[in-house]
């Protein structure tokens, strides 16, 4: 059974936690990618960008839940796809109004520090600016890789056998007594990955703010 | 239609109403609680509270769901959810229960967070007031929602999308209800955009909501918001004692 939670069921590996991790790493991590090339349109362009920046705010507005259902409806993805694509949505539209506020924040003597040392534009974008964004805004980032992770469990809408959707089928397999124990493994399950993914973050924004980043 | 579509919307506002209160009010113990020099009463509901934060909604409701699924509704629980059946009444509150705690240990730690703003003078001032215990709260309830209010609100966005786990039980609400109409119709596409714009106008009305009460109680419009500052001592002439006070704190207000 904990092999089912942590792998997923034999016919449908890999789930379980396993699967809610890859679908936080890949979501998660497209998500901080795209939001840093719309963090930056919008700083280059904000007017340009309006439209995507409303969007975004729609987007905000609408749960999990109904993108989860919608992607998988409306289009011809299968059907982890549609959950992954759901999730790096949901991602974006949180991710991307985090990183364009940083970035919009970066200080202004450090442009000029750039300026004086000869950097050219895109030099200072790569070396300087998206280093400190990334760097101020990851305390922002941890929370929402940690949210996402626990979000992972809206898939159970659609039958993806992630944590939630594995430990709610076996449950509904086993009799009155073995449920709760099994829907309890799971949530500590999710607990443990919280509280290393709480803990990893805590010690690398700590790293940063010790060297003074 | 409107019948219809009004009855699950309803559904989804007072599984939000009530949760949400719930969840406002165990959240406001827990952070008391947690801000206690008492280890007895801090360490429990610091446990608590990270137990809450670190396990998924839709796992808390599809517990409660099922503990309440064999069970018949007593016959004295009343049953203010719109569009559920009678029989799924204790269903209907234990999703509530578990959407409340879904949301608890996030409110708690963002109340906290408020409190500490206040910071530890201000706070001694509070005390040496001598002010009674109902007032003194009354007062930290205040100042701390300068800095909670925002994130609060965001939150109880998020708590509200979180309704939707519901509809895997049958509880009426509005997720469930595009789900079901969707299935039935194939007019998908159609019942999505009801859905969508339902969602966001719902969430945009708790947006105003706290930005109305974020005005009212003078919170900066954003983090890190340059403060206005004060009246010039020549426009708004003070009374001796006031302005000696007015000297003693700065334009901000900090000692």
């Amino acid at each position: 059974m904990i092999v089912d939670l942590l792998i997923g069921l034999p016919d449908q590996r890999p789930g379980g936690l396993l699967l809610s991790v890859l679908a936080t790493v890949v979501a998660g991590g497209l998500a901080v990618l795209a939001g840093m090339l719309y963090a930056t349109a919008c700083v280059t362009a904000p007017r340009l960008t309006l439209a995507v920046q409303g969007g975004l705010a729609v987007l905000r507005g609408v749960p999990l839940l109904l993108l989860v259902f919608a992607l998988t409806q409306l289009t011809t993805l299968p059907l982890l796809a549609s959950g992954i694509a759901a999730l790096f949505l949901y991602s974006l539209s949180h991710v991307g109004e985090a990183l364009r506020s940083y970035l919009a924040a970066y200080p202004p003597t450090l442009r000029e520090q750039a300026r004086l040392l000869g950097f050219s534009r895109p030099r200072e974008w790569a070396t300087l600016r998206v280093p400190w964004t990334v760097r101020r805004s990851l305390d922002a980032l941890g929370t929402h890789w940690i949210s996402l992770l626990k979000d992972t469990g809206a898939l159970v809408v659609i039958g993806i056998g992630e944590l939630t959707t594995v430990a709610r089928l076996l449950s509904e397999r086993t009799d009155t007594r073995g449920w709760l124990l099994i829907l309890l493994l799971a949530a500590g399950l999710y607990l443990l990955v919280v509280v290393a993914m709480t803990r990893a973050i805590s010690f690398v924004t700590v790293r940063f703010a010790r060297q003074g980043l | 239609m409107p019948d219809e579509f009004l009855t699950p919307v309803l559904g989804t506002v007072v599984l939000w109403f009530l949760s949400a209160s719930a969840a406002v009010t165990l959240a406001g113990a827990l952070a008391s609680a947690s801000v206690s020099p008492r280890r007895l009463v801090r360490r429990p509901a610091e446990g608590f509270m990270l137990v809450t934060r670190g396990v998924p909604t839709s796992l808390l409701v599809i517990v409660a769901g099922l503990a309440a699924m064999p069970y018949p509704p007593p016959g004295w629980l009343p049953n203010p959810f719109p569009g559920t059946s009678s029989g799924m009444t204790l269903v209907a509150w234990a999703v509530t229960l578990a959407l409340a705690f879904g949301s608890t240990g996030h409110l708690a730690v963002i109340f906290r967070t408020g409190y500490r703003a206040i910071g530890p003078i201000r706070l001694e001032q509070l005390r040496l007031l001598g002010l009674g215990a109902v007032d003194r709260g009354r007062i930290v309830v205040r100042e701390s929602a300068k800095a909670s209010l925002a994130p609060t609100g965001a939150r109880l966005v998020h708590h509200l999308h979180n309704t939707g786990f519901a509809a895997l039980f049958p509880v009426a609400d509005l997720f469930g209800w595009i789900q079901q109409r969707s299935h039935e119709t194939f007019e998908v596409s159609r019942f999505v955009a009801i859905g969508v714009t339902a969602y966001v106008v719902l969430s945009l009305l708790i947006w105003a909501v706290t930005r109305t009460l974020e005005a009212r109680l003078g919170a900066p419009r954003a983090p890190g918001a340059v403060p206005r500052p004060a009246p010039q001592p020549a426009a708004q002439p003070a009374p001796a004692v006031l302005a000696g006070s007015a000297a003693d704190t700065g334009p901000s207000g900090a000692p």
